[in-house]
């Protein structure tokens, strides 16, 4: 029973700490706050979902931040340099995110890299191509400008679900954001592929027994390299929706957020010897950081100390997967 | 049992595999019946599993061919031999833990509706109608990691079906299986046989094939040396046959008179009730300096597990351990190393050897202090010590700066006595010290054992090989189930009693 | 005779390293032809002390990368040592003291990396994952976002700035700490345990090689050389700051490192091969300097150049 529902002991820890805070800090438990958290995490949760793909497969992908940035740079430059319509310029974005992801896997199955390898190489080298192709630094006047395109500006609004049931009459509901949007439909998706089609089955194949795989004739080359598509996928995705947000892009956008994103996943039950994961996972494992980290910047502590916390979460978290991983093979009990 | 007048299965003829100049399998002829249950046993680097490797496609053989039913099969391609008819259950197992039984047993075969969707509903009524056929009782929606071992054998046994295979090999199918659970798999294949299909049953246990097989297969030095019906053979000719009867009743006796069962009477290593839950139990013996004491046994009788614990690289639960008569209890090999012990381990290149380091490297590893001063290495006396033992144990090529893997496996084998060597160890434990190795640096191993033991040193080797255990133990302990059966004077003991003993009679 | 040539070439082409010192005397003599004043001997020099705090860190990063590990925190560590060293310096106006203190601090971050890895046996990319984010968490707390300017005199600049024979002094700790180290690995037990570790950890252990010891050992001296790295970089700027060693570094080292040779599976390697490395990447990066060429095709350049020595090397080696 507890098995079926590995995800159980994350929500209750997600709601404990839900409880804690709205009890212990006065802002926490508002309309606002949960706003706050919703559209500052559901951009994570989406990339957390991305990550969890390559780790699925026993891989990992440190170039998701760097990504994100080429893509939002990508998306900026079709706007203020040339001009393209939003309907155009979204989905080349989004593509040359998910060709990114797809060099990665390139660099992973066919030069025989190992991930953190390849994927560390191309996070300096997407990071040298934002700063190549900015057009912020070509045309130094571009970059106080911001970015006006109507199909890129609809993508950041609310939706008011208390005013869409009317129940705002009686308590002020958060508005739902539009990138928490974009995540259900990432994570219905996902969810989707990860567990009704033959690639999500691939998927666990290749990470949980590479050899069995082979031997049932699943191309792991091939599913590898589709694991890293996709989570350049979600970091394309995630580009749009933060240019949308910010109304521009930076040199610095997606900075620092693989390890965000892979605790995130680990958190989310996503184990590092691969083979198993859930969509819900990570996208709990996301939000729960988000109110951990949400949650003490209301109690007075730095952000600093949020690094120093995500670190130690993510510590914490492998260490509970290397626990639960000693107890199952001692239960299986056999010697080399 | 099965029809005399079955029609042939599978037929082999003239396959063999070399490696260069070595021929590890010489050409065979191997057929199986539909129906038929064969089992297949030999002792370590018999040739077994490079046959079985040939029948599952993952060794192209050297020469020869393999028909089934009839039609010439494509080797060499694990993919394409499933596709024909052949499967394999291994002793690790090839399912997906994290998936449930249902996604293994269609393992990269799941159907598809029309959108490219899985077809759950399809996929769990071909499953239902398998399980029910061959009445196995399985939660089909279960992960296989909460599974027990003998039911993830029995999910990779419905993936063979789903196949519709109609050879099945098992390798060593019930490694880590307790007694009920080897009953349940037999009423499994009993399933199988009922319905035609033909298993090959490789395991060491040999009440197990005189349970299950209708037939047997020996095999011995690459070779089959004997087949026929479970029925015309009883279990001591066959561990006669094969463990090997090459050695000359004369060159027997001329060893044994210079046999001497406990040395020098000073006894080295004591041990007394040494156990680890689930593994071995009650394992009580003394080690005399100046005597070799084989441990003779099956394999997974426990032995290699007894001597991990003692030297501190395995968990010991409980008993006593004497080294010169005080007491010990080595939490890691550091510390037994320090107290006079030393171990070459079974597998010399998973275990052993740093591969990619020189012979020199290789031989200095245990005995680091000895060729350093406050920390540096002293090239001088590490060339020292490598070309006293290079000479010593005669390795080829003598050049201690070369790579060890390109070395033979006997010279291989012998860098590594070499590296215990230098630590001039009271008791020197060896495990499995000639598997794969030739006739030549076999001799000279056995010689280099017979040395250290006059020197008075304790020396205690593992082997599987009973024409080993004959020719230099000066005492034989034999372990049978995780046991320590009996222990014997060399001399005093026949062939005959002591295969009984390891067939745990 | 020409059989006998073809043949000394071959024995000098397999040699590890080989390739690597080809490549840089091909790539100086390139450099030489475009624009002669390379040369010069101040820019010789020049080269030299430019990378003389990545080649510090990669010396430190060689051993734990021989033993099959690697480590993300330089750069935090790199930061957080030139801190607490100016910290030292502040309240005691002592150079050895601010010295001690600056290394201690990157040697303990070391253990604690190595005591996860070793002795948990967590992987070593998270926990020094994590790490990187916890220390320079700790050096913003400690620190500030802000540069702390050094006080003048007192010879704590000497270090990064000083002039020993017309040669700055961080090139000669460099060239010293490269020989010690080099000795270190060749000739004493702890080299080879080193890479006895790395080649095979269970054959290691059971021959009585302090295995857990020795991995988070490594990790202490990668933690010091980036201690040291930090002094180095503080004393030459004049400042200390705890966003020093931005992301990045870690890249630059670990490149260095695999460029010279040692190979991420562990095992095998040379801190010889690693000075090589770094001179290597120093001298791209001061070519492409001279050539003007833009600091962000520099960094693709970079990326490229690492998949490209890997890449060939597991060609060759039919591996992993």
């Amino acid at each position: 029973m507890f098995k079926r529902h590995q995800n159980f002991a994350l929500l209750i820890l997600f709601l404990a700490l839900f409880a804690f805070f709205s009890f212990f800090t006065r802002r926490f438990f508002s309309a606002p706050n949960i706003e706050d958290i919703l559209s500052g995490y559901s951009f994570m949760a989406i990339l957390a979902v991305g990550q969890a793909f390559p780790i699925m497969t026993r891989g990992l992908d440190l170039s998701i931040g760097s990504n994100v940035g080429l893509g939002a740079m990508i998306l900026f430059d079709l706007d203020k340099v040339f001009h393209l319509p939003g309907w155009a310029s979204i989905p080349i974005s989004v593509t040359a995110c998910a060709l990114a992801g797809c060099v990665n896997g390139l660099l992973v199955t066919q030069l025989k890299l190992q991930p953190f390898v390849a994927t560390l190489a191309t996070l300096a080298a997407f990071r040298g191509t934002v700063y190549a192709v900015s057009g912020r630094q070509l045309y130094p006047e571009l970059a106080t400008q911001s970015v006006k395109d109507p199909w890129i500006r609809s993508l950041e609004g609310f939706l008011d679900i208390g005013h869409l049931t009317g129940l705002s009459r009686f308590v002020r509901l958060p508005s739902l954001p539009f990138s928490f949007l974009a995540l259900l439909v990432v994570a219905v998706l996902a969810h989707v592929v990860l567990n009704r089609t033959r690639l999500g089955l691939n998927l666990k194949t290749v990470g949980g027994n590479p050899e069995a795989a082979h031997l049932a004739g699943v191309s792991v080359r091939r599913t590898q390299i589709v694991a890293y598509l996709a989570c350049g996928l979600c970091a394309g995705i995630v580009a749009v929706l933060l240019v949308a947000r910010f109304t521009t892009a930076t040199e610095a956008t997606g900075t620092g957020m693989e390890l965000t994103t892979i605790a995130a996943a680990v958190i989310g039950g996503v184990t590092l010897r691969g083979g198993s994961g859930t969509v819900a996972g990570p996208i709990l494992g996301a939000f729960l950081l988000g109110i951990i980290l949400i949650g003490l910047t209301l109690m007075g502590i730095s952000q600093f100390t949020q690094q120093i916390l995500t670190g130690a979460i993510l510590l914490g978290a492998v260490y509970y997967d290397r626990l639960t991983s000693d107890r199952q093979k001692s239960a299986s009990g056999g010697v080399a | 049992m099965t029809a005399v007048n079955a029609p042939t299965l599978l037929r082999a003829t003239g396959v063999s595999k070399s490696y260069g100049s070595l021929e590890v399998l010489h050409p065979i002829e191997f057929s199986i019946k539909a129906g038929e249950v064969r089992g297949l046993v030999g002792s370590n680097g018999a040739g077994k599993s490079t046959l079985i490797k040939i029948l599952t496609g993952a060794h192209r053989p050297s020469a020869g061919d393999v028909w089934l039913n009839g039609r010439r099969l494509q080797l060499g391609n694990p993919h394409l031999m499933m596709d024909q008819g052949i499967a394999c259950i291994y002793q690790h197992s090839s399912l997906v833990p994290s998936l449930s039984v249902l996604d293994n047993i269609f393992l990269g075969r799941q159907p598809t509706t029309r959108f490219g969707f899985l077809d759950r509903r399809t996929q769990l009524q071909a499953a239902q109608k398998l399980v029910a056929e061959y009445r196995i009782e399985l939660d089909l929606l279960e992960k296989v990691e909460s599974l027990s071992t003998v039911k993830q054998k029995e999910v990779e046994i419905l993936k063979a079906l789903a196949l519709r295979s109609c050879l099945i090999l098992m390798d060593e199918p019930t490694a880590w299986l307790s007694h009920s659970e080897v009953r349940k798999l037999h009423a499994t294949i009993d399933t199988l046989r009922s319905r035609n299909i033909a298993v090959v049953y490789v395991s060491h246990v040999l009440d197990e094939v005189f349970d299950i097989c209708d037939s047997i297969s020996i095999m011995r030095d690459g070779a089959i040396v004997w087949e026929g019906p479970t029925t015309s053979i009883d279990r001591p000719r066959l561990i006669n046959i094969m463990v090997g009867e090459k050695l000359g009743k004369a060159s027997l006796e001329s060893l044994e008179q210079k046999r001497k069962p406990r040395g020098t009477g000073d006894i080295r290593l004591s041990c007394h009730a040494l156990a680890r839950r689930n593994i071995f139990s009650d394992v009580s013996f003394d080690l005399y300096s100046g005597e070799i004491l084989c441990f003779a046994g099956l394999v997974g009788a426990g032995r290699s597990d007894v001597v991990h614990a003692i030297f501190g690289a395995a968990q010991l639960d409980d008993g006593a351990l004497q080294l010169n008569g005080e007491a010990h209890r080595f939490r890691s090999p550091k510390e037994a190393i320090l107290a006079g012990i030393g171990l070459v381990p079974e597998d010399r290149r998973r275990d052993g050897l740093l591969l990619a380091h020189s012979v020199a490297d290789n031989l200095v590893l245990a005995a680091l202090k000895k060729v350093s001063r406050s920390g540096f290495l002293s090239q001088k006396r590490r060339r020292g010590l490598a070309l006293r033992q290079i000479r010593n144990l005669n390795i080829l090529p003598s050049n201690p700066d070369r790579v060890v893997s390109v070395l033979s496996g006997g010279n291989q084998q012998k860098v590594l006595i070499g590296r215990w060597l230098e630590t001039a160890p009271t008791v020197l434990i060896l495990d499995e010290p000639t598997v794969g190795i030739d006739v030549g640096a076999k001799a000279e191993i056995y010689g280099q054992l017979r040395a250290l033991r006059d020197e008075g040193r304790a020396v205690l080797v593992i082997s599987s090989d009973l024409e080993e255990v004959l020719t230099i133990a000066d005492r034989i302990a034999v372990m049978a189930e995780g046991k320590l059966v009996s222990i014997h004077d060399a001399g005093a003991v026949s062939r005959e009693e002591l295969i009984a003993k390891i067939g745990g009679d | 005779m020409i059989g006998r040539l073809s043949q000394l070439g071959g024995v000098w082409l397999g040699r590890p390293g080989f390739g690597l010192s080809a490549s840089l005397i091909a790539l100086v003599a390139i450099f030489a032809i475009l624009s002669p004043e390379f040369l010069h001997i101040d820019n010789l020099v020049g080269v030299v002390h430019r990378v003389t705090t990545t080649g510090i860190m990669a010396v430190g990063m060689t051993f734990v990368i021989m033993t099959g590990g690697i480590d993300l925190t330089v750069g935090p560590v790199l930061a957080i040592s030139g801190l607490v060293a100016f910290f030292t310096f502040e309240g005691s106006a002592s150079v050895p003291l601010s010295v001690l203190g600056a290394i201690g601090t990157g040697a303990a971050i070391g253990a604690l990396n190595g005591a996860a890895v070793a002795y948990l046996r967590l992987p070593p990319i998270i926990v020094t994952l994590a790490m990187l984010s916890i220390v320079r968490g700790t050096a913003l707390i400690v620190g500030g976002p802000i540069l702390h300017q050094l006080p003048e005199g007192a010879g704590y600049e000497f270090i990064g700035t000083g002039f020993l024979f017309g040669v700055p002094v961080s090139v000669w700790i460099f060239l010293a700490l490269a020989m010690l180290t080099a000795f270190v690995q060749r000739r004493s037990a702890f080299g080879l345990e080193v890479a006895a570790v790395g080649d095979n950890e269970r054959a290691a252990f059971l021959s009585g090689r302090p295995v857990r010891l020795v991995k988070t050992l490594t990790y202490v001296i990668c933690g010091a050389t980036a201690a040291l790295a930090g002094l180095i970089q503080s004393s030459q700027v004049y400042t200390a700051s705890a966003n020093f060693g931005e992301f990045g570094t870690e890249l630059d080292v670990i490149a260095a490192v695999v460029l010279g040779g040692t190979s991420l599976q562990g095992g095998r390697g040379s801190i010889l091969g690693t000075v090589m490395g770094v001179l290597f990447l120093g001298v791209v990066s001061s070519g492409l300097n001279i050539l003007d060429v833009p600091v962000d095709v520099q960094l693709i350049a970079k990326g490229l150049i690492i998949v490209g020595a890997l890449s060939a090397r597991a060609g060759t080696q039919g591996q992993i």
